[in-house]
């Protein structure tokens, strides 16, 4: 069945997010001078204003920080696909990111586990990271 | 600091108008029928008003240009104000540096009507991120928060249910609210999950309505028909870090608003008759009793049981049914709320907290942009 769930609205701030998620990478804006790491991408680093920022591969590799189960939808193809996660994971560099628990069923999610990305290969130019326990 | 202003201004008057759906009005038509509610409560004409401030309303409507120009005054101040707590602030200040003699606040929304939808709110810089996700609604941040107090204390739904519970017994004796029937933790515990853990009463409805506040200065006050409400002290902190990714829980920016806001005061919280929380979700209840120091970070779902914060309890919150039971109205309906419990005229009587002096009202933005406190004294 066609994928239809939104689509990233790709831009010149986070194509490079994307790029990276095709090669199967997920990565993070550091900043150059005072390496300071973030996610959702910003032209500029918050904490020391630079605009010399490098986005940087992670390991992928993080903790479930919090977890929500939706039973109403809102956005096409998540109302169809009714209860479905959203988490915020902790990746071991620190970066806290909002994404979906895969491979999983929602209730079984806990605080706390052990996760690692996978990426769900959507067409020939899209790949969107989610994770799936480690 | 803001020890500047304290006791310097006085509300005066209070408009509200019906709530819920207001199909035959426009957002812009209800902030002006809520002003001329509140020239009428402060017994003076439009005239005597040379500050106007105004919040636009989510779904369109409240810019100062129009509304400005259908009142037919000219205000020494006009401006469009980002919040209810900005409006207070900026009304204070103004008249207390000497700026204006008299402010009004006002606010109205028809989004209910409009069908305003914040499913798909989202403050993202960097694209459709959270819609890739599935991340809609801005009650996912809420919800994030409470799991994460489940696990980090041990909160249960039943224990967050108490909120629903207090404020829905308020509501049931305020012929202002549109939601009137009295709930139990039962009828909590069966109503749907939106966004588990959270049900469908933790959220808050979208609502028609308006509210209008008119202040002037301790010195003028005399001159107005009410008892003044005084504006006693005010907190406030920006918290801009966590507006795109609500990875900060229990709403860390109010801890050095209520600081501010407690060291501009000589009152300790035993002062405070009525407590008053932004509760676009329910769980805002549980941080903003821990961040205003009422009790430690991580026990307020247990604080809050056995009454504590209904009506006859220790410290009623939100006792005119807050935004899920009465109306959404950003804050707003608190002041209001607060103004007519401190004049001891709460139009339903079993609904008056006896005896009110002092009442805490408090803000906070959804996305925990800003967030502001205020405490008001008779």
């Amino acid at each position: 069945m066609a994928y239809d769930k939104p689509m990233p609205q790709v831009t010149e701030l986070n194509r490079l997010f994307w790029e990276g998620a095709r090669r199967h990478e997920l990565l993070v804006q550091r900043c150059h001078p005072c390496g300071h790491m973030w996610f959702p991408p910003l032209p500029n680093c918050t904490r020391c204003l630079s605009t010399d920022i490098e986005w940087v591969a992670t390991s992928g590799r993080g903790t479930v920080f919090s977890v929500i189960v939706y039973h109403q939808g809102w956005l096409p193809g998540y109302k169809e696909d009714l209860p479905y996660d959203v988490a915020i994971v902790e990746l071991e560099e620190g970066v806290r990111v909002i994404s979906n628990i895969v491979e999983i069923e929602p209730e079984r999610i806990e605080i706390g586990m052990r996760v690692v990305a996978t990426f769900d290969d959507i067409d020939e130019e899209t790949s969107i990271p989610r994770f799936k326990p480690a | 600091m803001p020890t500047v202003i304290k006791d310097k201004a006085c509300i005066v008057g209070v408009g509200g108008t019906p709530q819920g759906r207001l199909p035959e009005h426009g957002a812009d038509d209800i902030a002006i029928w809520a002003f001329q509610l509140a020239l009428e409560d402060a017994g003076i004409e439009k005239s005597q008003v040379d500050g106007l401030l105004v919040q636009q309303s989510f779904g369109g409507g409240g810019d100062i240009k129009n509304v400005g120009r259908r009142l037919g005054m000219e205000p020494t101040i006009a401006s469009n104000i980002s919040h209810q707590g900005e409006a207070i602030i900026m009304a204070a200040s103004l008249i207390t540096v000497g700026i204006c003699n008299v402010v009004a606040c006002l606010y109205g929304t028809n989004q209910r009507t409009n069908r305003n939808r914040f499913g798909h709110t989202s403050y993202n810089l960097g694209g459709n991120l959270n819609d890739v996700y599935g991340m809609s609604n801005p009650g996912a941040v809420a919800a994030l928060n409470f799991r994460r107090r489940m696990h980090d204390f041990g909160a249960t739904q039943e224990q967050l249910g108490a909120v629903a519970v207090a404020q829905s017994k308020g509501a049931s004796m305020n012929p202002m609210a549109v939601y009137r029937d009295a709930l139990t933790i039962d009828d909590y515990l069966a109503a749907r999950y939106v966004i588990w853990p959270l049900r469908l009463m933790d959220f808050s409805m979208i609502s028609d309505g308006g509210f209008a506040v008119i202040l002037t200065s301790a010195e003028r006050a005399k001159d107005f028909r009410k008892p003044p409400v005084y504006v006693h002290s005010i907190g406030a902190q920006a918290s801009f870090l966590d507006m795109e990714h609500p990875s900060a829980m229990y709403h860390p920016s109010q801890v050095p608003n209520a600081k501010m806001l407690w060291e501009s005061s000589e009152l300790k919280h035993k002062d405070i008759d009525a407590m008053y929380v932004q509760d676009a979700y329910t769980p805002n209840v549980l941080s903003a009793l821990e961040n205003y120091g009422f009790c430690e970070l991580g026990t307020a779902h247990e604080w809050i049981q056995g009454g504590r914060i209904e009506l006859g309890g220790d410290l009623p919150v939100n006792v005119n049914g807050g935004q899920n039971r009465m109306s959404y109205m950003v804050g707003w309906h608190n002041t209001f709320d607060a103004v007519q419990q401190l004049r001891n005229e709460a139009e339903e009587r079993s609904r008056q907290v006896p005896n009110a002096q002092a009442a805490l009202c408090t803000y906070s933005s959804g996305q925990w942009r800003e967030t502001w406190s205020a405490i008001y004294r008779r």
